[in-house]
């Protein structure tokens, strides 16, 4: 009982931490995610798979309403499920293998997934202990963590081959993904590297002199002057904090501005990003997964009495549509936009769409 | 909680401790806090508390002590129900009840002797809403506190602008730091009014610190942090009340404690508190325009919450249902459960949970709180509707209104702008339920009109509510002299005297100790001592009243009175003080009796008040004056007769004169007699029958200044008895005086009004 205590304590640690906004960045986000739901499932006593889908549902829902706006959150609850029905369905096809249709790609049974489903199997799902599933269960989960922990590393890896010597390149915004893709590549390749300074927040101050510091010819410049630069640029390789359904990201604001004036030139956007920042979720509108925050670093608030005159919107993303995104580079490879649902096939499940 | 054996052990392990303290100590909500204590009141439908315990909880607090005193149950019981009262709550709070504390220096008191703080805690008002990174500032006062030993206390203040809004018009305050080190070196708090117009600071500042800056622009958050000494000195000092007030210019002012204080300004944070309902007004802006993210709607500090942020600074809980032809402007959140008929139009509002408002509504800077229904045709604006308000159809709310639980208004109803309701019944005597705001400056007039069973008060001049705040700040304020301070500190002096029944002794030591303390004269000791006494005379039984007040504190007026200039003096303050009202004219020739019969005032100033010219008053005054002269008749060499015989003689036969018939053709052989006795006697004045009969004022009073050529002389006195007969004699009707009751014809004076002289 003790174990059960500790994890409420945990659960809600974490709502909080997420709510106050002390755990930030997908990354940070999608780890301390994926390392509560290792202690969901070993902890708690199950033995439907059922039970235990409904469960991470139910901690999963909590998680994503402390903090919509860290869309990653939602990744991560939507591949814990995918990867316990997955363990469910292979134990399931591996003892019985008439009862279950061999899965040959998700895809194309998204018909049969919902109705056809065979009263034994269900009854099964419902039913049957599978308690003994747990390790298994356990042991996918560490392997999901691990993948998160060497995501930078599995990324950056892929940078020989899409920079080249002597290529100018502009980034924005302060990504460490970018940052240990850009680095990586400086070990071998001499090239240049033009950060937009990014105001409000000026993280492409920070970026320029992590990247400088690593021995990379980096110049500053400030955001008016990305059109006119971007003439020159060969490439533009940018972070994200998430990737939506239709391949749209929600990135730093400003972002916006480059891409554009990237496709202008018909300079290719790249966009360096682990897979946990793929959402299933589509842009219904483009504030829609979008934070505005205090307005402080647009207007200062002892300015009081212009303050109270004009309305001060400081949104911190931007969202970039897909047409405006060349590559993704993720942890598994280059992708182009239009392959992105397949991605999500692969990596959620879609009943787990809506948590 | 044993001390470990090295200094720096005990810094890591010891638990953060925050004293938060949930009553404000003042009045500026009423009537909304008569039913709910202040920090519970909804703040974008969040209580205010949660913003407090969310803000320590971000900064790592461990314990945390919540002193409340109003409503202290209801803070226990919203305490016990919270997510903060869980196991899994990030830290432990403790509430404690202290009914007898008056203010926040009490609050301390408790807790020191308490015992429960052990190292460096963080002083909060339950009233905060701010999003500092706490842990640097705790960094920093930890930093400080290494090189400077004897600093106590860090002071959060927030950079703004003098008229700011978020500024508490009134309670402000003006901060004097050392430019390098953020040290304050002197306090001086800014009350709307007396309004201040300079301030005094030690050179030594001037000397110690090179780089002194003055600053009127700081918006004082009241986060401390302070040293375990704080509450020990509230201790030590026990006069302390308030903690800038007292406390910090305490503190600063003393030569003797030689301790420090240091401001921590921040700068890209926003902190503030609600301190009024002007800043309540403005807090929520800065919440709904997200200056204080993440503490934003739209991150549901509450559990159950469910607010979306949309654009145009519009949030909206789930399970709202708006119409299709409503408009919703900028800043506005709608909570749970409201409905919104056609055509209503919403713009700068707080709208609570379970509203329903009808077709055709206009809401502008408004804060609805839950439960209320605003029926069609209603405009609202800038006003304040607490819980399960009902407006009936077509009631107009001006700015500035404020409209507590479960009122209701309407149909067809236009409320003035300032107007506060209560469905309250008055604590005090007042008896038909009227609510009377007292605010704490009490420098309001305030008129009460019922409009179906409720009652209203017009509350002009505390505009404090949800105003433009700029014509506030403009209003100008005279400059309170030391002499206003001091009539104000006699007069708090003498109502306890009068209340807590001290000795004349006592009162008299205590007026002498001001008057020395604020260097003023005896003058204007008097000035200040003498109407007050009489305000203590109660109107309705005048004269009984008047004797016992003067008989057990006229002695208190002696003590002022030293010379016969004194007392002259004293005769002067006391007849102006009486012709200021109609009720006071009647008590002026009793109590100048009693102090005669005291011995405060003696005969021979008596006298020499009343042939001052000056006794008959300027020309503005001069009819009360005269009358008030007048009325003490003359007073004569006090022999056998008592002054209220011959008084009341005197009165009989003028009233003789003018009442009789025949005295119009009387009259003028009479008044020849008259003016005989008045050459030979003429021990008194004209005046006498000017303020005698309204009606016959003017013809006995002109007639006589005919025979006397307008100024009769008075030289010397008649006896009674001579006087008498002759009145008598010169009767053309044998009337008894007894017949008369002076008091039907004028009521200035009567003779069985005076006490009897034994």
């Amino acid at each position: 009982m003790t174990g059960s205590r500790d994890l409420t304590a945990q659960i809600e640690s974490l709502i909080n931490r997420l709510r106050r906004r002390q755990v930030v960045g997908s990354w940070s986000v999608s780890l301390e995610t994926a390392l509560l739901f290792r202690q969901v499932v070993s902890v708690t006593r199950w033995s439907q798979v059922g039970t235990l889908i409904k469960l991470v549902k139910d901690v999963g829902r909590r998680l994503v309403m402390a903090q919509p706006r860290e869309l990653a959150v939602g990744n991560i609850v939507r591949r814990v499920l995918r990867l316990i029905r997955d363990v469910y369905n292979s134990e399931v096809s591996s003892n019985s293998v008439k009862s279950v249709p061999q899965k040959g790609g998700r895809l194309y049974e998204l018909q049969s997934y919902g109705g056809s489903n065979s009263f034994m199997e269900i009854l099964n799902f419902l039913t049957h202990s599978f308690s003994h599933l747990k390790p298994s269960i356990i042991s996918e989960l560490q392997e999901m963590i691990n993948e998160l922990e060497n995501m930078y590393v599995n990324i950056a890896d892929q940078a020989m081959e899409h920079i080249h010597s002597n290529e100018i390149i502009m980034t924005v915004g302060k990504s460490r993904t970018v940052e240990m893709f850009l680095k990586a590549a400086a070990k071998k390749r001499k090239f240049s590297v033009v950060v937009a300074e990014t105001s409000p927040t000026y993280l492409g101050h920070e970026m320029a002199l992590s990247l400088s510091q690593a021995g990379i010819d980096t110049t500053v410049i400030s955001d008016s002057a990305i059109f006119a630069v971007m003439s020159r640029v060969n490439k533009v390789i940018m972070g994200t904090h998430a990737v939506l359904a239709n391949g749209g990201l929600i990135s730093v604001s400003g972002a916006q501005m480059v891409a554009t004036a990237a496709k202008h030139h018909s300079t290719p956007v790249v966009v360096c990003t682990g897979l946990y920042k793929l959402s299933p979720l589509y842009p219904y509108d483009e504030d829609s997964f979008n934070d505005m925050v205090a307005p402080d670093s647009v207007m200062r608030f002892d300015e009081g009495d212009l303050i109270d005159k004009v309305t001060l919107i400081n949104p911190y993303y931007d969202y970039v549509s897909p047409e405006l995104v060349s590559l993704f580079i993720t942890n598994t490879g280059g992708h182009p936009p239009s392959y992105l649902y397949r991605l999500i096939d692969e990596n959620y499940d879609p009943e787990d769409t809506d948590i | 909680m044993a001390p470990k054996s090295t200094g720096k052990n005990i810094e890591a392990e010891t638990v953060l401790q925050a004293v938060v303290l949930a009553d404000s100590f003042n009045e500026r909500f009423n009537p909304i806090t008569l039913d709910m204590p202040r920090c519970l009141l909804p703040l974008c439908n969040t209580p205010l508390i949660e913003y407090t315990l969310e803000f320590l909880a971000v900064a790592g607090v461990q314990e945390v002590y919540l002193f409340c005193r109003e409503h202290s149950e209801k803070v226990k019981n919203y305490v016990k129900t919270s997510k903060w009262n869980r196991s899994y709550s990030p830290f432990k709070i403790i509430t404690i009840v202290t009914p007898e504390a008056r203010s926040v220096g009490d609050a301390l008191r408790e807790l020191d002797s308490k015992q429960l703080i052990n190292s460096d805690f963080i002083l909060i008002s339950g009233d905060v809403v701010s999003n500092i990174h706490l842990k640097q500032v705790l960094d920093a006062h930890r930093a400080r506190k290494n090189t400077d030993k004897n600093a106590i206390m860090t002071m959060v203040v927030k950079e703004a602008s003098p008229f700011h809004r978020s500024r508490a018009l009134g309670e402000s305050s003006i901060f004097v730091l050392d430019g390098k080190s953020q040290e304050c070196v002197h306090y001086e708090s800014v009350e709307l009014y007396p309004r201040k117009r300079r301030m005094v600071m030690d050179m030594q500042v001037f000397e110690k610190h090179s780089d002194v800056q003055i600053r009127n622009d700081l918006i004082d958050c009241q986060i401390d942090i302070c040293s375990v000494e704080v509450p020990a000195l509230f201790t030590e000092n026990f006069d302390y009340q308030d903690i800038r007030k007292d406390f910090v210019y305490g503190i600063l002012t003393s030569d003797l404690l030689g301790k420090t204080i240091y401001c921590h300004m921040v700068k890209d944070a926003y902190a503030a508190r609600v301190r009024s309902l002007q800043t309540y007004d403005a807090i929520s802006k800065d919440i709904l325009s997200r200056w204080t993210y993440p503490i934003v709607p739209d991150s549901n500090l509450q559990e159950g919450d469910s607010y979306e942020y949309m654009r145009g600074q519009i949030y909206k809980e789930q399970d709202v249902s708006l119409s299709r032809s409503c408009v919703l402007g900028e800043k506005v959140l709608i909570g749970a459960g409201t409905e919104i008929a056609e055509n209503v139009k919403i713009t700068n509002s707080v709208i609570g949970r379970r509203v329903s408002i009808g077709p055709n509504v206009t809401i502008d800077g408004a804060y609805i709180w839950d439960g209320v229904t605003i029926n069609a045709n209603c405009s609202i604006s800038r006003s304040i509707l607490t819980n399960n308000v009902v407006l009936e159809e077509n009631v107009i709310v001006n700015k500035g209104c404020l409209l507590t639980y479960d009122v209701i208004i309407g149909p067809n109803i236009t409320l003035p702008p300032y107007t506060k309701l209560t469905s309250h019944k008055q604590t005090s005597e007042n008896d038909d339920g009227d609510i009377s705001e007292e605010d704490e400056s009490g420098n309001q007039k305030a008129a009460s009109f019922d409009i179906s069973n409720l009652s209203l008060t017009d509350n002009e001049s505390s505009a404090s509510v949800i105003s433009d705040g700029s014509s506030e700040e403009e209003s100008d304020f005279d400059g309170p002299t030391t002499l206003e301070v001091f009539s104000k500190e006699v007069t708090q002096t003498l109502e306890r005297a009068f209340s807590e029944g001290h000795t004349v002794e006592i009162a008299s030591l205590e007026l002498n100790t001001l008057r020395m303390a604020s260097n003023t004269t005896f003058h204007d000791t008097r000035t200040v001592v003498i109407p007050t006494i009489f305000g203590q005379i109660n109107t309705d039984k005048l004269l009984p009243s008047t004797k016992d007040v003067l008989s057990r504190w006229g002695l208190l007026i002696g003590k002022l009175v030293h010379s016969k200039a004194d007392q002259i003096d004293a005769l002067f303050i006391l007849q102006e003080c009486c012709a200021k009202s109609e009720i006071h004219n009647k008590t002026f020739a009793p109590s100048l009796r009693i102090l005669y019969e005291i011995d405060v005032i003696e005969e021979d100033a008596i006298l020499e008040w009343y042939y001052d010219e000056r006794s008959k008053g300027g020309v503005v005054k001069h009819e009360a004056y005269s009358k008030l002269r007048d009325a003490i008749g003359f007073p004569n060499e006090c022999d056998q007769e008592p002054i209220s015989q011959r008084v009341g003689f005197y009165l009989t036969s003028l009233e003789t004169i003018i009442k009789t018939e025949e005295g119009n053709q009387r009259q003028v052989s009479l008044l020849k007699n008259y003016r005989q006795t008045i050459g030979v006697a003429g021990a008194f004045n004209v005046s006498v029958i000017q303020a005698f009969n309204a009606s016959h004022k003017v013809s006995v009073g002109a007639q006589i200044e005919n025979i006397s050529n307008g100024s009769i002389s008075v030289r010397r006195k008649r006896t009674i008895s001579q006087y008498n007969e002759h009145v008598t004699s010169s009767m053309p009707k044998k009337r008894n005086k007894k017949d008369y009751d002076i008091r039907d014809t004028d009521g200035s004076m009567s003779d069985d009004g005076l006490p009897p002289v034994s």
